[in-house]
C-alpha cells in the first residue's frame, strides 16, 4: 500500500523529467548487461551533443528535427494528429531541388520561391487527408500516414528517372546553382537554423496570443466545446494541417538547399526526423515550447549518439532506445493516471 | 423484545484518500418501511448505498441484516442475502425478451439447458403476483424507459430480494410512470419488503416514504419522519439554510418575436425524422418551456436551433435575421446564447483553465481580441469578474475547469452564456444535477433575463421547473411539437399524458 502511494508521489512529478529519468535509468541498465560502461556512454554522449565545438552539428542536426516537431506538435495541439510527415518532406524537398533548375532566375529570388514552393506543395499534400476527413469521413491518421506512401514513391521513381543527374552513377538530381543555396553562417550552419528559430517563435506567438491558436487549443482540450463556441471544425482542420505540412515541405527544402544541394533519394527519410519529431511532440503534449525543447533534446540525444559510437563500444542505436522508453512510460503513465481517478 | 431492523448500518465510515465521503453513518430501515435517502450531490447518499449493496466495503463501521452482522466481499453477496439495486442506467440486454433479462444469472435448468418454460412461467406468475404489468415475451430493447424500470425491479423479486434500493428512480419517468412506480413500491411494502429510496426530489419522498434520512457532508444530519415535517425542514437540512422554494416570478411582458422557428424538420438515420415540422415562437420577455421524456428530439432540435446541426428543412431566425444552415458562429453572432444539456462534454473544457473556459465565444471580438491577437489581460479580467459576480467556487481563474464541483461548473456555463447579453437565450436542462442552491440561483437568472426582455427557451425534462418558470409551454413527442399552451392551462397531469403521447382532453 505504502509502496503504491509512494509510486503515486513519483507520477505527480512533471512527467516528461519522470519519463526521461525512467529511460536513463533503464538504457543504463541495457548498456550495464551488454558489457559497457554507461556512465562512459552518458558522458560521451553529453559531450558529443553539448561541448562548445560539438554545438553547431547538433544545431546543425537540430534543425529538421525541430522543424518536424513543430510539424507534428500543430495538429496535436488541436487533439489531430498528422502522420504524413515523411511525404510531405520528400514532396518539399523535391520542389526545393528542382525550381532552382529549372527557373530561370538570379540565385536568392530563386531559392526564395523554391522554399515557398515547397511549404505550399507540402501543405496542400496535407491538407489533402483534412479534406478526405472532412468530406469522406476518412481518418486523419490513417489518410495521412497512407498518402505519404506514394509521395515517397513517386518521388523516388522522379529522381531515379526523368529527374536523374545522369552524369553520376547515383540516384540523385543535378546540383543546385551555387547562388540558391542557403547562405551558411558558421561552420556547417546555414541559414535554415534561422529560419526554423523564425518559424518557432511564430508558432509559439500563435499558439499563446491568437485567436487561431486559442480555437486550436480548445478544440485540443475538447473539439464538441470548441464547436459549440462557433469554432468551423472543418475550416480549422484544414488549417491545422495545411500549417504542418507547409513546415515539413520548408525542412524538406532547407535540407536540400542547405546541405545536400541535391535531391539524394532516401537521405532524406533515413534520419527518421518526422518520427523522432512526432516523439518530441507528444513528449510536450503538443504544446509547442514545450516541443521545440523536446526536439532540441531528442537532436542532442541523437548527436551525442554518433560521438558514444565513436568513442565507445556502444552502438547509437541506444539513443532511439531511449527515446522510445520516454514516450513509452509517458504512454503507460497516461493510462495510469487515468485508472487512479 | 423488538424484532430487528431488516437493515442496520452503524458508526459506518468510507474515505477516498483525503476525502471522507461517509462519516460514522447510522441508518435503520424497519421491514415493509420505505425509507428516503436524501441530500445534496456529494452528500455521500451513492457511497451510503455501494457499501450497503457490497460494492465496495466500510472503513470502519457494521452492516447488520436482520440482525446479524454481514460482510459483503461483492454485490453477489449483498444478492446472496436478499439485497436487490435498481441503478439508474439500467442494466439490461436490448435484443433480448423481458424474462430472458429477468432470469439472467440464475436461470431455471433441465440439465444442462435453460428451462425456458419454467423461466417464462415464473416470471409471469412474479408479474402478476406484485402488480408490475409487462409482457415476458416483449424484446426489451422496444420498451418505454418506464417498463424497463419495472424489469429491473423484477429482476431483482426473482433473486428474492428483500430489501431493494432505488437509486433516483423516477428521474427518467414521466409523472403517470412516476405514480406507477410509487404504486408497485406500495404493494412491495405492504408484502413486508424494505425499499431505500434515494432521491433529492421533495415532494417525492413527501408522497411515498415513511421516513427520511438526510446525509449533508457525509453525515448523518436529520432523522425525519415524513407525516411529522415539511419540505421546507427537509430543504433546511439539505443545504443548512433557509431555502425559498418557490419560484417567484412577476407576469410577464411578452413583446415581439426574437426567435422564430417554422417547419424545422431533421431526418434521422432510419424513415422516421426527428424532428419533424417544428414551428414555435419565443416573444422577447418570456419563457417558454419545451417539456417531453427525454428522447423525443428535444436534443436534435435544439441543435438545429444552434448550428450545431443543419436542419434537412425549415427556417430559423434569430432577432429577425435568418439563420437557415449557416454555422454556429453565426447564430452567436446573430444574437444567441446557449446552456447546453451536457456541460461536461459540450459546456466546458475541463483541461482548460476558467479563463479560457470563460472567454469561448466571445474570443473574436474586442475587448477580448483585436484584429486576431488576443488580449490576455482582457480575458483574465472578465474572468474575474464573472467568477466573482456568479459566485462561482474556484481556486483562480487560471485553476482547470476539471477542478469545480457540477454545480460550479454550471454556474461558470451560466455565467458565460448569460454574459453574451444576447436576445434570445436557449437553457437545456440548466440544473441537472447540480445542487439546491445553484438551483435557486440559476432560476433566479433566467427569470432576470426574461424580465430585461430576453427571449428564454427552456428545455427541461424537470416538469416542476417547467411548471415553475415558464409562461407558455411546448410539450415534444416523437419529434413533434404536439402542445403549445399557456401556462395557465397547463397542469402536471396534462403535460404528463402529452408527454406520454395522448392527446390532451380539452
Amino acid at each position: 500500500m505504502s509502496v503504491l502511494a509512494n509510486f503515486g508521489g513519483v507520477l505527480r512529478a512533471p512527467p516528461a523529467l519522470v519519463a526521461i529519468g525512467v529511460a536513463v535509468l533503464v538504457g543504463g541498465l541495457l548498456v550495464l548487461v551488454s558489457g559497457a560502461d554507461p556512465l562512459q556512454a552518458y558522458a560521451q554522449i553529453v559531450v558529443g551533443a553539448l561541448w562548445p565545438q560539438n554545438l553547431p552539428d547538433t544545431l546543425n542536426w537540430a534543425t529538421p528535427l525541430v522543424g518536424m516537431t513543430l510539424a507534428a506538435a500543430i495538429p496535436l495541439r488541436g487533439g489531430m494528429i498528422n502522420l504524413g510527415g515523411d511525404g510531405q518532406l520528400v514532396i518539399g524537398a523535391l520542389v526545393g531541388a528542382v525550381a532552382p533548375l529549372v527557373a530561370p532566375l538570379p540565385g536568392p529570388i530563386a531559392a526564395a520561391l523554391a522554399l515557398l514552393g515547397a511549404g505550399l506543395a507540402g501543405g496542400l499534400y496535407a491538407a489533402l487527408a483534412a479534406w478526405g476527413e472532412i468530406r469522406f469521413r476518412v481518418p486523419m491518421l490513417i489518410s495521412s500516414l497512407l498518402l505519404s506512401y506514394p509521395a515517397v514513391g513517386i518521388v523516388s521513381y522522379l529522381v531515379r528517372f526523368p529527374l536523374r543527374d545522369t552524369t553520376t552513377g547515383l540516384p540523385q538530381t543535378a546540383m543546385v546553382p551555387d547562388g540558391a543555396r542557403l547562405p551558411i553562417l558558421i561552420g556547417p550552419l546555414n541559414m535554415g537554423v534561422l529560419m526554423i528559430v523564425v518559424i518557432a517563435a511564430l508558432v509559439v506567438l500563435v499558439d499563446r496570443r491568437t485567436v487561431i491558436g486559442y480555437e486550436l487549443r480548445m478544440r485540443g482540450a475538447n473539439a464538441r466545446f470548441a464547436a459549440y463556441g462557433g469554432v468551423a471544425l472543418g475550416r480549422q482542420a484544414l488549417g491545422a494541417m495545411f500549417s504542418s505540412g507547409a513546415i515539413a515541405g520548408l525542412v524538406g527544402a532547407i535540407i536540400v538547399l542547405g546541405g545536400q544541394f541535391r535531391y539524394i533519394d532516401d537521405a532524406l527519410l533515413s534520419p527518421a526526423y518526422t518520427w523522432s519529431g512526432l516523439m518530441a511532440a507528444l513528449l510536450a503534449q503538443g504544446e509547442p515550447a514545450g516541443a521545440v525543447l523536446a526536439g532540441l533534446f531528442f537532436a542532442a540525444l541523437q548527436t551525442g549518439g554518433f560521438a558514444m559510437q565513436r568513442e565507445t563500444s556502444v552502438p547509437r542505436v541506444l539513443t532511439l532506445v531511449l527515446q522510445s522508453i520516454v514516450i513509452l512510460f509517458l504512454a503507460v503513465r497516461g493510462g495510469l493516471g487515468k485508472r487512479e481517478r | 423484545m423488538a424484532p430487528a431492523p431488516e437493515l442496520e448500518a452503524i458508526g459506518v465510515v468510507k474515505r477516498y484518500g483525503a476525502l471522507l465521503a461517509n462519516d460514522h453513518i447510522d441508518l435503520t430501515v424497519e421491514s415493509g418501511e420505505i425509507l428516503a435517502v436524501m441530500g445534496e450531490n456529494g452528500a455521500g447518499k451513492s457511497t451510503l448505498m455501494s457499501l450497503l449493496y457490497g460494492l465496495q466495503r466500510p472503513d470502519e463501521g457494521r452492516i447488520l441484516l436482520r440482525g446479524a452482522e454481514v460482510r459483503f466481499s461483492s454485490a453477489l453477496d449483498a444478492i446472496a442475502a436478499g439485497m436487490g439495486m435498481v441503478h439508474q442506467a439500467f442494466k439490461l440486454f436490448d435484443s433480448l425478451t423481458v424474462w430472458e433479462n429477468v432470469v439472467f444469472g440464475a436461470e431455471p435448468r433441465r440439465g444442462p439447458f435453460i428451462d425456458r418454460r419454467a423461466a417464462r412461467a415464473q416470471v409471469e406468475s412474479l408479474t402478476e403476483a406484485h402488480g408490475l404489468r409487462v409482457d415476458p415475451d416483449a424484446i426489451v430493447g422496444a420498451l418505454s424507459v418506464g417498463v424497463r424500470q419495472r424489469i429491473e425491479i423484477l429482476k431483482a423479486l426473482y433473486r428474492r430480494a428483500r430489501v431493494l434500493i432505488l437509486d433516483e428512480p423516477t428521474a427518467v419517468l414521466t409523472p403517470q410512470e412516476r405514480d406507477g412506480l410509487f404504486a408497485v413500491m406500495r404493494r412491495l411494502a405492504g408484502e413486508g419488503r424494505t425499499i431505500l429510496f434515494v432521491t433529492h426530489k421533495l415532494h417525492e419522498a413527501m408522497a411515498i416514504a415513511d421516513r427520511v434520512t438526510v446525509l449533508r457532508d457525509a453525515r448523518v444530519v436529520a432523522r425525519m419522519r415524513t407525516s411529522q415535517t415539511t419540505q421546507s425542514e427537509i430543504v433546511r437540512a439539505m443545504t443548512g439554510r433557509n431555502v425559498d422554494l418557490q419560484i417567484s416570478r412577476g407576469v410577464a411582458a411578452a413583446g415581439a418575436p426574437l426567435l422564430e422557428v417554422e417547419g424545422l424538420t431533421v431526418a434521422g438515420a432510419g424513415a422516421k425524422p426527428l424532428v419533424e415540422g417544428a414551428s414555435f415562437q419565443v416573444r422577447a420577455g418570456e419563457i417558454v418551456g419545451l417539456a417531453g421524456v427525454a428522447g423525443n428530439g428535444q436534443t436534435e432540435l435544439v441543435e438545429a436551433l444552434t448550428g450545431l446541426r443543419v436542419p434537412d428543412k425549415g427556417a430559423v431566425r434569430v432577432a429577425g435575421a435568418t439563420l437557415t444552415a449557416r454555422d454556429v458562429a453565426a447564430h452567436r453572432h446573430a444574437g444567441l446564447a446557449y446552456i447546453p444539456e451536457d456541460r461536461v462534454a459540450v459546456g466546458a473544457a475541463l483541461g482548460a483553465d476558467a479563463t479560457d473556459n470563460l472567454a469561448m465565444g466571445f474570443h473574436r471580438a474586442a475587448p477580448l481580441s483585436h484584429r486576431g491577437l488576443l488580449n490576455v489581460a482582457a480575458m483574465v479580467k472578465r474572468a474575474r469578474e464573472l467568477i466573482a459576480k456568479f459566485n462561482v467556487k474556484i481556486a483562480s481563474e487560471r485553476a482547470l475547469a476539471g477542478s469545480l464541483s457540477g454545480g460550479n461548473l454550471q454556474k461558470m456555463v451560466v455565467a458565460r452564456e448569460l454574459s453574451h447579453e444576447a436576445p434570445v437565450l436557449i437553457a437545456e436542462q440548466p440544473t441537472r444535477g447540480v445542487d439546491i442552491g445553484a438551483i435557486e440561483f440559476i432560476h433566479g437568472q433566467l427569470i432576470a433575463e426574461r424580465d430585461i426582455g430576453r427571449a428564454v427557451l427552456l428545455v427541461s425534462a424537470e416538469l416542476t421547473e417547467i411548471l415553475g418558470l415558464s409562461d407558455r409551454i411546448l410539450v415534444m413527442y416523437e419529434g413533434r411539437i404536439v402542445a403549445d399552451m399557456a401556462r395557465s392551462q397547463a397542469s402536471e397531469e396534462k403535460l404528463g399524458l402529452l408527454m406520454a403521447g395522448r392527446t390532451a382532453a380539452s
